[in-house]
């Protein structure tokens, strides 16, 4: 008995021992020893928050002198964040406090900081007076490029690198289905897709949703383009009713919408997925991880012809932020060029990041100069030279934003059982006219009733909200349902 | 039968403590369910919101695939657990202690990556396909797509393969507790094996079983990751966290909530009503303890190969983790073509390592310590008084189990900020300790409750009654007689609750918020953000929980098998 007693002990201690002889040490200063401490929240990758926290407090320290420790909260993606943010404002407002304890809001959509900005809970900041030359006419940051919002108006966020939205997709599986490989969002919406596309989910985070709004536009832009006769007005109510049919095909094709960002790209690469929504960073960053063992990647990640725009990922400092000054600094420091080579250089080069590359693109225009890109995993990147870069026009869709949301909701998500048994009966009768025509209805949601906004899927009383999306969904699945019993008698008929 | 002024003060205090650590900051979250806000701004009670769940077929059809899972799901874990724990009671076999301790490992999946270990060997280029393909049973241009087909039955079979070990020792523990005498009786006098097993050993047993089954009913019922892995949006607990992760303030999520609540409240005390009550009053205690009857030959070795068969089975996603964490390369293949040590050397050389398994042991101990208590004291309300409420009690004690993890942690997040009622729970520096061991120990405390009131609808009040009559002082007689004889039920309860604290994980993401205080599960989802080799890390160091805690159950179990074994496996 005793014997078995030590030995499960002896066992026991040598697997809570293996990790404590395996500790590695790092730079950063221990909670207790450091001069200074910055808490910051933050939806980053763990590769980001350590090289920038690294990099941060070694450059702090060769200006000051001074520790620092660089304190992440994670709670998880933007959604969880932003219910933190909330929680923490709500209680402070009711306890008449500034601030949350947080200094720094690191990483997001350009809607998220938008949002965090309107109810006033960031400060100016002072790298606009501090790096003059990064601002302004012929700045080294634009205001806005692709018709994205890289500085906010009221000088409360800046962006630190862009980002964009593409079409990840598995070579394997693509010739496989014996398909061309994808290079615009329309090809998403083949047929041949069915079960086998990953898509990213628009109600939980902003940034995709936008991606679903440049979707419509993308179509609305194709048509305004066209040399053809009909007027402005009915061209952008074809291209949007192009574009819900487009999102429509999709969904169809979905296996599943997920807010889990690295979810798409793992499953593309896993072979779970044949394609799917992917932002540039994950998409590149599992191209160069995921190699088979003929040399050529499994996942390959493309920006969509036409489509796409590439969106700033800001950072902010939180009112009452404990430490403000420092705070201020660490904005700073994401926009010198020490920091902005952090965001693509190869790991281990001059100046580079420590232990991974991080394949984002920097927001700074005077990085992408022949002698820093030849450090980096992207040397023949320059999203500011690209010619096939598309502008976002606020004017065309802005209104739409959080009906297109809703809409994507209802449509697809909540309807999705039924659109894909439609969808499958469809394919399976080869595509009949007729009950495409019923799936592809959107006769509820035209141009005219809610291309400017729906006032029921907008409302904020939230009991009409959730009538007009009831009343929506079940008449989108009365379609779904009623297209697939035409395509089933269709296919039952030789 | 207990003292009523004892009865009543345990009540109180355990309503209490509920009142102020459950309901209040489960209420805080759900109350959004009630409120409207008209185009004015201005909040008003209503119950519209909970109408239109019920008006949306939507939302009907997830409440109702919920309830079909919770329903289908018990039933097949109990087709699963209870021929397992009977063969183990009646019969000793060929590694028989072993096996006993081996099924019981798949209930400690680790988080994140269980997922990710199921796609892995189910998945279009998953391991399976790949044997498939390799032993010439399946067409590599037409790979079968697992996981999108007949995803409810997938599902079901996933539930019953993670929740069985629940359900196993809860009767593992309660065919302990039988007289053999009363099974020999039956089978002297002639009575067929099928016929006793129906007539005696079933109905006897029938406190462990309720037990097990209503936690693993409330469990499946209310089950957001396997349904997640399969992508089955249509289902209650999806679409609630779907709600709540949205970026519309829209009070559905928190209105199908509360039905969840009610709903898992109905069925528990419904299903206490026709199968929970003790089945004798005074069950003798067993005079002897039989070991089973030992049978060598192949029916040893078929009982050995039962045994073994449900593990293998129920080992698909953990072999999927642990191959990860050694996996360079594995796509299509049966296993890794590639193999190396690196994402341990670098996962377990993680800074946050060390102190994440410090904390984690602390919160999880502590709290596992704190619902036992608690647990013994409300079993022992349940059981032993004849106050009207303890039926209440006993469901409330339940409820923890059917409120979704994310709303428990914004609560709890809500009222600890500064200024706030629970702030005083966040200690120096910011630590969640308390916090923690308060949120695991009432989202555990179910396991140690259902045991333990197993436990004591079995044991004999008479005894306790005897010793004090002879003058024990309540104390003693607890130490002495009542906790001995539900100990077997009790380490299977303190086991489960102090797994799946280690386990937890949205209290632990949410409210755990600076690197010192991340318990294992954050540390686990740290490093899974790590790009280029993050699933690996997360693997590496969910394979070192997972042995961790299967090390720990066997010391318990070598332990408890100083007095004739945990629950007598």
């Amino acid at each position: 008995m005793k014997g078995r007693l030590i030995g499960i002990l002896g066992l026991l201690g040598f697997i809570v021992g293996l990790p404590l002889l395996m500790k590695r040490e790092t730079q950063t200063a221990s909670p207790a020893s450091a001069d200074d401490r910055l808490v910051i929240l933050s939806p980053h990758n763990e590769s980001i928050r350590k090289e920038f926290g690294e990099a941060f407090a070694s450059w702090w320290r060769g200006k000051t002198g001074r520790s620092v420790y660089v304190d992440w909260r994670t709670p998880g993606g933007t959604s969880e964040i932003r219910m933190v943010i909330d929680a923490g404002f709500k209680a402070a407002e009711e306890t008449g406090r500034e601030g949350i304890g947080v200094d720094l809001f690191f990483g997001g959509g350009e809607p998220d900081f938008a949002g965090q900005a309107k109810a006033g809970r960031l400060v100016k900041l002072d790298v606009f007076d501090d790096m003059p030359e990064l601002f302004g006419e012929g700045g080294l940051i634009p205001e806005t490029f692709t018709g994205e919002r890289y500085i906010a108006a009221e000088k409360d966020w800046v962006g630190t690198c862009m980002s964009q939205f593409g079409i990840c997709y598995n070579p394997d599986f693509i010739q496989r289905l014996g398909s061309a490989v994808p290079d615009e969002w329309k090809d998403l919406g083949e047929p041949i897709y069915a079960g086998s596309l990953a898509l990213a989910d628009p109600t939980k985070s902003g940034s995709v949703a936008r991606t679903f709004e440049l979707l419509v536009q993308g179509e609305m832009q194709k048509g305004l383009r066209d040399q053809t006769p009909e007027s402005r007005d009915q061209k952008m109510a074809a291209g949007w009713e192009e574009g819900i049919r487009l999102i429509q095909r999709m969904g169809a094709n979905a296996r599943y919408f997920t807010d889990s960002a690295s979810k798409i790209p793992h499953d593309v690469g896993q072979g779970n997925a044949a394609a799917g929504m992917c932002i540039d960073f994950y998409g590149r960053s599992y191209a160069a991880d995921l190699i088979n063992s003929d040399g050529k990647p499994r996942v390959v990640w493309i920006a969509p012809k036409g489509g796409t725009t590439l969106s700033s990922d800001p950072i902010a400092v939180l009112k009452g932020a404990p430490n403000m000054a420092l705070a201020q600094e660490f904005v700073k420091f994401c926009l010198t060029r020490e920091g902005q080579r952090l965001w693509f250089q190869k790991p281990g080069t001059e100046g580079g990041p420590e232990d991974r590359a991080l394949h984002r693109t920097p927001i700074r225009r005077d990085m992408y100069e022949a002698e820093t890109l030849a450090l980096t995993t992207m040397p023949g990147v320059n999203p500011y030279e690209d010619e096939g870069n598309f502008t976002y026009d606020r004017a065309l869709t802005g209104k739409v934003f959080n009906t297109l949301r809703t809409l994507v909701k209802v449509m697809c998500i909540d309807s999705h059982e039924e659109m894909k048994a439609a969808w499958e009966a469809i394919i399976a009768a080869g595509m009949p006219e007729d009950a495409l025509v019923v799936f592809q209805d959107i006769s509820k949601v035209t141009y005219a009733i809610a291309g400017q906004g729906d006032a029921g899927l907008d409302s904020k009383d939230t009991m009409v909200q959730a009538a007009r999306m009831k009343e929506l969904g079940e008449w989108f699945r009365a379609n779904y349902r009623e297209a697939r019993r035409i395509a089933e008698t269709k296919g039952a008929r030789p | 039968m207990m003292n009523r002024k004892w009865a009543w003060g345990i009540s109180l205090a355990v309503v209490a403590l509920f009142a102020v650590f459950f309901l209040y900051p489960a209420w805080m979250v759900v109350k959004q369910a009630f409120q409207a806000t008209g185009a004015d701004g201005q909040k008003a009670w209503t119950l519209d919101f909970i109408g239109s769940v019920f008006s949306n077929p939507i939302y009907c059809e997830g409440l109702w695939n919920a309830l079909m899972m919770g329903v289908v799901s018990t039933l097949l874990t109990l087709l699963i657990a209870f021929p397992l724990a009977l063969v183990a009671h009646r019969y000793d076999f060929v590694g028989k202690k072993f096996l006993g301790i081996l099924v019981l490992a798949p209930m400690i999946l680790p988080p994140f990556v269980g997922a990710v270990g199921i796609k892995q060997m189910l998945g279009v280029n998953g391991a399976f396909n790949a044997l498939l393909i390799d032993v010439g049973m399946m067409d590599a241009a037409t790979p079968f797509d697992w996981l999108a087909e007949g995803r409810f039955l997938g599902i079901v079979v996933m539930n019953a393969l993670h929740l069985y070990p629940i359900l196993y020792m809860n009767i593992a523990a309660a065919l302990a507790n039988l007289d053999p005498a009363m099974e020999q009786a039956a089978e002297n006098l002639g009575c067929p094996p099928w016929k006793r097993f129906f007539r005696i050993t079933l109905p006897l047993a029938m406190p462990g079983v309720f037990a097990g089954s209503s936690l693993v009913f409330i469990w499946s019922f209310t089950e957001l990751g396997v349904p997640l892995v399969f992508d089955y949006a249509r289902i209650a607990p999806v679409q609630i966290f779907d709600g709540i992760k949205g970026l519309e303030k829209n009070p559905v999520p928190y209105a199908l909530t509360a039905i969840l609540l009610v709903i898992a409240a109905a069925v528990f005390a419904l299903a206490k009503l026709v199968m929970g009550r003790a089945p004798l009053g005074t069950a003798p205690r067993p005079k002897g303890r039989s070991d089973g009857q030992k049978i060598g030959g192949w029916k040893g070795l078929a009982c050995a190969a039962f045994f073994l068969g449900v593990f293998v089975i129920a080992s698909v996603p953990h072999a999927g983790v642990l191959l990860l964490s050694f996996a360079e390369r594995w796509y299509g293949t049966v296993i890794p073509d590639e193999l190396t040590m690196r994402h341990y050397i670098e996962a377990l050389g993680n800074g946050l390592v060390v102190p994440s398994i410090q904390n984690s042991l602390m919160y999880a101990g502590t709290a596992t310590l704190l619902a036992v208590i608690i647990g013994v004291c409300v079993a022992w309300v349940v059981v032993r008084s004849d106050l009207k409420l303890r039926g209440w009690l006993d469901a409330l004690v339940m409820m923890p189990l059917a409120v979704p993890g994310l709303v428990m942690a914004f609560g709890y997040l809500a009222l600890s900020q500064e200024g706030k009622p629970f702030h005083f729970l966040i200690g120096a520096g910011g630590s969640p300790f308390f916090l923690l061991v308060l949120a695991y120990c009432i989202r555990r405390l179910p396991y140690v409750v259902r045991a333990a009131v197993a436990g004591l609808q079995q044991s004999n009040p008479a005894l306790e009654e005897a010793a004090k009559s002879l003058g024990a002082t309540p104390l003693r007689m607890m130490r002495r007689i009542a906790i001995p004889l539900i100990g077997a039920n009790l380490a299977a309860g303190a086991i489960l609750c102090f797994a799946f604290a280690m386990l937890e994980v949205s209290d632990s993401l949410i409210l755990a918020q600076q690197a010192q205080h991340y318990p294992i599960t954050k540390a686990i989802y740290t490093l899974l953000s790590t790009l280029g080799n993050g699933t690996e890390l997360a693997a590496a160091l969910g394979v070192w929980a997972m042995v961790f805690l299967s090390v720990a159950i066997m010391g318990a179990a070598v332990l408890g098998g100083k007095r004739g074994g945990l629950f007598k496996v």
